[in-house]
């Protein structure tokens, strides 16, 4: 058989926040030497390609949506069993029994996904933020896998080298804006200029 | 004083080098923000500025295809054109012209740049047994699922490994649907004329 020339490393996650029913969901998928990130609307899809030698840092946030879910889910899922457990009618019992188990359900899931963050990805001319990193333990395990083909493709950064490097100035300090370019020459008079495709 | 290289994902204030590559969580040292910052030499490296192409000197040297007045540097390994060193578009150790480095992204023949694709066997699919909710639909979508499902058998489907499946259980759907529909008029008919 033969192999495949992708892996998955995250399944695919809602690109927007409060995505329920429909909306882009992203994924992300490990290649010979780039990481690739699909965002698909379900009939089509989009790729950006991150490759070793070209990512710089990935930043990661701790945010707050692990703590708020399981906060709501076991205060609702107290709630409809507790209401449950008081009713007298047979099928309101049933009825806020199962919605007390799916909250549980829910709480217990959360549970074991762990912290969630908020993970960004950046390069020399992007930052990408990328939605299917979104607990703290995938983050890690994915990091595991993916920096020694990074380090593979750039080589070891040593803590001494991070302080040395930073002193000396050497990095880029922010990244470049689209259209900064020399605007008072002319494209077409420029012999530089690469050429036009019709 | 030490260069900002990398800002807060949450207040953009500037991190230094204490919060990079450390195993845990790290404060933002100006929102206190958890934060775990893993970079790279990349980081550092600074951007080489964009190659000019070298001016012809002599009349019978040869020129590029795009830049009379420069010097070929090497030719498309596309369409053979002579390039000078600006028009010479590097990618996995070939190198192309811009023209053909178009062609391969519009006519997909550069699978590393290729940027999206259109899920056939999804649509059909969805075209099949979605519209089973309202029944009637089916008489339109089974023949329409049905019709890209041959359309596009052949058709590239997503970039990561995907069998056919969807095509099939398209055209599985899609033909009893149209059977169904087929037995039904063929009873309609049949009461009509006695």
């Amino acid at each position: 058989m033969a192999e495949k020339e992708y892996v998955r490393l995250t399944r695919a996650k809602p690109r927007a926040r409060f995505a329920v029913i429909s909306s882009g969901s992203s994924s992300l998928w490990l290649g010979k030497d780039h990481l690739l990130c699909i965002d698909t609307t379900g009939y089509t899809e989009n790729y950006k390609r991150f490759y070793f030698r070209d990512i710089q840092a990935f930043l990661i946030r701790k945010t707050d949506r692990y703590k708020w879910w399981g906060i709501v889910t076991a205060v609702m899922a107290a709630g409809c069993l507790f209401a449950a457990a008081l009713s007298g009618e047979i099928v309101i019992k049933y009825i806020l029994g199962i919605m007390g188990v799916v909250f549980a359900l829910v709480f217990l899931i959360n549970l074991a996904l762990g912290p969630s963050c908020v993970c960004q990805l950046r390069t020399a001319v992007q930052i990408e933020e990328l939605p299917s990193l979104s607990s703290l333990r995938k983050w890690r395990k994915t990091l595991e896998r993916v920096r020694p083909l990074i380090v593979a493709a750039q080589g070891v950064l040593t803590p001494e080298e991070i302080s040395t490097r930073v002193r000396q100035g050497s990095a880029i300090e922010t990244i470049p804006a689209s259209g900064s370019r020399n605007p008072t020459t002319s494209p077409v008079e420029d012999p530089n200029t690469p050429p036009r495709i019709i | 004083m030490s260069l900002s290289l990398l800002l807060c994902p949450k207040c953009n204030g500037a991190l230094t080098e204490t919060v990079f590559n450390r195993t845990e969580l790290t404060p933002c040292p100006v929102c206190a923000t958890p934060l775990q910052v893993e970079v790279f030499p990349a980081l550092f490296r600074s951007v080489s500025a964009g190659r000019d192409g070298e001016a012809a000197l002599i009349e019978t040297e040869s020129t590029c295809f795009y830049h009379p007045q420069k010097k070929a540097h090497l030719p498309c390994e596309g369409c053979g054109r002579f390039l000078c060193a600006l028009c010479d578009c590097e990618l996995h150790g070939k190198h192309y012209c811009p023209a053909c480095l178009e062609i391969g992204k519009t006519k997909r023949k550069i699978k590393s740049l290729e940027t999206e694709r259109t899920l056939y066997d999804s649509l059909a699919l969805s075209l099949a047994v979605v519209p089973l909710v309202i029944f009637y639909l089916t008489f339109v979508t089974a023949p329409a699922a049905l019709y890209i499902a041959v359309r596009y058998w052949n058709a590239p489907r997503s970039i990561v490994h995907r069998s056919k499946i969807r095509l099939v259980l398209a055209i599985i759907f899609a033909s009893l649907q149209i059977v169904g529909w087929g037995i039904a008029i063929y009873f309609i008919v049949a009461k009509r004329h006695g």
